[in-house]
């Protein structure tokens, strides 16, 4: 199961990659194969504006339905048109093609409270 | 494949899951003799899981009742080891591999080849009174044979599942949990009821009752989008032999956890 270093990670298994105010969001490698195959994947509309730990969308798998919460404060400036037709590319690719959203950060203080790869690993035990 | 039908009245009967049961098959075709029916319409899932695959098939087959594929006919139809389960422990995994193998490994090529002919969705569209009604009848969801619809699904997602079909009445099975929602998709203060009905399982029930379950729906002339109350959906329970078909599966290579899952409805 893969954690790249580059990336920060929530415990509501959230990646984040930072470039500088703006950030692309996706689910974890971890969170991917605990959902099994995806089928469906509801994001937010660009525009919205979602504090930390609101519900920001919601992944559809076979068996279970996952809600999506936001890991900092921000507006949806992007989102991955992509998946409407091709949710699978969260399983298949999740840090890369997979990607759910971008956005403009509001308080870029609270990406201090992210977990590097290591501890989010360690916070699964694995 | 889609029929159009006038109806004045119609009683429709929908049942699905039987998985090999032939016991549960026939108690069902015999709780049928005491009813007044119009039609009849099978949601998949004949094989697996217990040691009659081929005389389900049959029984099926020789009535000419119209059928759609479950994901277990799907991957038996293809010979394929993997029956789009989404088995999530190790137990579970591992009986579910013994199960597919058994069942590839008994099913005759006739009744293989009748499980390729299987649509994937039926629709019916009734003319009514006031209103067309679209009853779609699927195995797991519209978009999947083998998406697991329960309950407890949020009713945005259940609202989105069946205005994409563009389903009144959406009838399903595959949890084996029956259940009847009714979601009001209007707009600008018009309602529209959609209808979602989880038809249970005629032969492995997992909603705790170990008796045989199936559904009864019935639409009258006036039956509309707009009147909640004008779909009448009745969930049928009937007794088999239960003891019959668990010890066939102690007596067979299939998981003995099969035959307690008969016992006690899970």
């Amino acid at each position: 199961m893969k954690f790249p270093d580059e990336l920060h990670y929530s415990i509501e298994h959230i990646w984040v990659k930072i470039d500088k105010d703006q950030v692309v969001l996706g689910i974890t490698d971890f969170a991917q194969s605990e959902l099994g195959e995806i089928v469906y994947v509801d994001l937010p509309n660009i525009g919205h504006h979602f504090d930390k730990d609101q519900v920001f969308g919601s992944i559809e798998a076979l068996k279970t339905v996952s809600d999506l919460f936001m890991p900092a404060s921000g507006k949806v400036i992007d989102v991955n048109s992509k998946l409407v037709q091709d949710p699978k590319l969260v399983n298949s690719n999740p840090y890369d093609e997979g990607w759910l959203v971008k956005i403009k950060m509001t308080q870029s203080d609270e990406l201090s409270q992210l977990l590097s790869a290591e501890e989010y690993s360690k916070d699964l035990g694995i | 494949m889609e029929d159009v039908v006038n109806i004045q009245t119609m009683k429709m009967v929908l049942f699905s899951d039987i998985h090999a049961n032939l016991p549960a098959l026939e108690a069902f075709f015999g709780d049928l003799e005491n009813r007044e029916y119009d039609s009849i319409y099978c949601l998949g899932d004949l094989v697996g899981y217990n040691i009659w695959p081929n005389e389900v098939v049959k029984e099926i087959q020789k009535r000419k009742i119209p059928t759609i594929a479950g994901n277990y006919d799907f991957g038996i139809g293809r010979i394929s080891d993997d029956c789009g389960c989404a088995y999530k422990t190790d137990i579970e995994k591992a009986n579910g591999s013994v199960s597919i193998s058994y069942t590839n490994s008994v099913m005759q090529p006739r009744e293989r080849a009748y499980l390729r002919t299987l649509p994937a969705h039926i629709k019916v569209e009734l003319q009514l009174n006031e209103d067309k009604l679209n009853v779609l009848l699927v195995h797991g969801s519209p978009r999947k044979i083998n998406e697991y619809l329960f309950e407890d699904r949020e009713e945005k997602s259940l609202k989105r599942i069946m205005e994409q079909a563009d389903a009144d009445i959406m009838c399903f099975g595959h949890t084996h949990k029956p259940y009847h929602r009714i979601l009001d998709t209007g707009t600008d203060g018009n309602n529209h009821f959609r209808h979602a009905i989880n038809i249970g399982s005629v032969g492995k029930p997992k909603d705790g009752n170990p008796m045989g379950a199936y559904v009864i729906l019935t639409l009258n002339p006036n039956s509309s989008i707009l009147n909640k109350d004008s779909i009448e959906v009745e969930f049928v329970r009937f007794h088999y032999d239960i003891e019959k078909a668990a010890k066939a599966v102690e007596s067979s290579p299939l998981p003995n956890d099969y035959a307690t899952s008969l016992r006690e409805g899970h």
